[in-house]
């Protein structure tokens, strides 16, 4: 095959590879499954761009987390920030993007768990974690707060991060903590062994299909 | 099928594909700023990374945390080469690393990745496999520095066509998945997505002060030019009011949800490059005649004096 043949030919591909792509991003926005009954899941996150916003938002969504004090034995609200220092006021910071994602992973959850309670034994955090250096955590509680929308034409209020204690009870919704025996192992003393559980396992987890927003 | 081959081939404006070579990257560089700021928590081994989830949908591959020098470097060669795509120096080659390194963070951080990360290495890989750099930018100067032809004004180019195609199917998809969702049902779906955390302050001025009537009209506007976005782009008589209301939109998306402000930046470099009309580009029409005529008129200084 000469040089021209062969440009033509590579050509052709892209072409027909190009218009396999827009139809795969048209058929995976419209909610279509053959690019999902076709493809591996890699390719086809790629694909996964155009369906944005479809739904109402029912609540204001935004995702904490509470600290196990070893010597006071009591829940104290920790500032995930801290520890998720990339895009830290808004949706896109990555703990809230865990939560998002993967609240009902038991797996995810305790990596987490982990990961909290280790960095904060390690100091040298990028902010103030709202916890005294020194003090020994014994485990994370993990919660959403569910905070009804405004009316049109309703007094408003600019979203704002307020400490957790400000908002009432019936608003947090609770999915994971750590297993009270685990948050005994780690402050050294003696709990009976409790069932661990996935907490609030119904707190809207998401579906194949979930949809993001378009960032 | 034959129509549509000959679209695809038929010559086109290499200077759309030169404004879209600059502006998609730095859309996508100001998207990844925060990210690379912090390389080694986003995709290095200092930050938080769930477990392997062995085939969960909601972990497409998973790819282990990198050392945190890895990270950096990383970071380093994707800022190094969309700098050099927008530059247009060695754009094919610029541009192919930088698609590259996009895809790679893409599946790296499944928690730090939104649209643009899913759309920015087909685009950029689109802009490298056109003729980039053929007009404007350093490849284009050192070219004709060199004593070489002016690239050419008009010539076959299926990449920019696959561009201009790409925000339409993207618009009607989109239009469709809001039908089949909430915005038919629900006259308030844009009411009820500006009170988290993307609300900006041009947000809360507008939704203090908007009536209710107005949040479900937008709404109406936005479906109606999104679900029927093929035929607004295809008709003569409504591309060019297509073209200013997609810009419109996306510019309030930009000032309404804080960070979808690069999603915005780069689907109007997509508008922009693929759908502008011919005469509002011919400012940088005369800028890119210029700056050939310059680095001409410099060559040929040079040949004399030699």
């Amino acid at each position: 095959m000469n040089p021209g043949n062969e440009r033509r030919w590579g050509h052709g591909v892209l072409v027909i590879l190009g218009g396999l792509y827009l139809a795969g991003v048209w058929l995976e926005g419209v909610g279509s499954g053959v690019p999902s009954a076709l493809l591996p899941r890699t390719p086809l996150y790629f694909l996964q761009v155009a369906a944005l916003f479809p739904h109402a938002a029912l609540n204001v969504i935004d995702y904490r987390a509470e600290a196990w004090l070893c010597t006071d034995r009591r829940w104290e609200e920790l500032d995930t920030r801290a520890y998720f220092p990339l895009d830290p006021d808004d949706k896109e910071n990555r703990f809230q993007r865990v939560m998002h994602f993967l609240r009902d992973n038991r797996p995810t959850m305790r990596a987490l768990d982990d990961y909290i309670v280790s960095g904060h034994a390690a100091g040298g955090l990028s902010r103030p974690d709202g916890i005294p250096e020194g003090t020994s955590l014994g485990g994370i509680r993990v919660l959403s707060l569910r905070l009804p929308l405004p009316e049109p034409g309703a007094p408003l209020t600019r979203s704002s991060r307020r400490p957790l204690a400000e908002y009432p009870k019936t608003v947090r919704k609770y999915f994971y903590h750590t297993p009270r025996s685990k948050r005994a192992e780690r402050c050294g003393y003696r709990e009976p062994r409790d069932v661990p559980t996935g907490g609030d396992a119904t707190d809207g987890a998401p579906s194949p299909h979930e949809t993001e927003s378009p960032e | 099928m034959w129509k549509i081959w000959r679209w695809i081939h038929e010559p086109v404006r290499v200077l759309r594909l030169e404004i879209l070579r600059i502006l998609a990257p730095l859309a996508i560089l100001g998207f990844m700023s925060g990210r690379l700021a912090h390389a080694d928590e986003w995709i290095g081994d200092h930050g938080f990374h769930g477990p392997d989830l062995g085939g969960d949908w909601r972990q497409p591959l998973y790819v282990p945390p990198l050392p945190a020098f890895a990270a950096w470097a990383l970071a380093c060669v994707m800022v190094g080469s969309g700098l050099a795509l927008a530059a247009g120096w060695k754009a094919r080659a610029s541009g192919v690393v930088f698609a590259a390194t996009l895809a790679f963070v893409a599946v790296a951080d499944r928690l730090a990745a939104f649209t643009v990360s899913k759309l920015s290495p087909v685009v950029v890989l689109a802009i490298a496999l056109g003729p980039s750099g053929t007009r404007l930018g350093v490849d284009a100067w050192r070219r004709r520095r060199a004593g070489r032809k002016r690239g050419k004004k008009l010539r076959p180019a299926s990449s920019l066509q696959f561009l201009k195609l790409l925000p339409v199917v993207i618009y009607s998809s989109s239009g469709i998945a809001k039908i089949r969702g909430d915005w038919l049902k629900n006259p308030l779906v844009l009411w009820t997505n500006i009170h988290d955390t993307y609300q900006t302050a041009v947000t809360f001025a507008l939704a203090s002060v908007l009536p209710r009537w107005a949040w479900t009209a937008s709404q109406g506007l936005v479906l109606t030019f999104e679900t029927l976005a093929p035929l607004w782009f295809a008709l003569p008589a409504t591309r060019r009011g297509a073209f200013v209301f997609g810009c419109g939109m996306h510019v309030m998306i930009g000032l309404m949800f804080g960070p979808v402000v690069w999603f915005a930046l780069l689907m109007m470099s997509l508008l922009i490059g693929g759908w502008a009309p011919d005469e509002w580009l011919a400012p940088v029409e005369r800028l890119a005649c210029w700056l050939e005529r310059r680095a001409e008129a410099s060559a040929h200084a040079g040949n004399v004096e030699g």
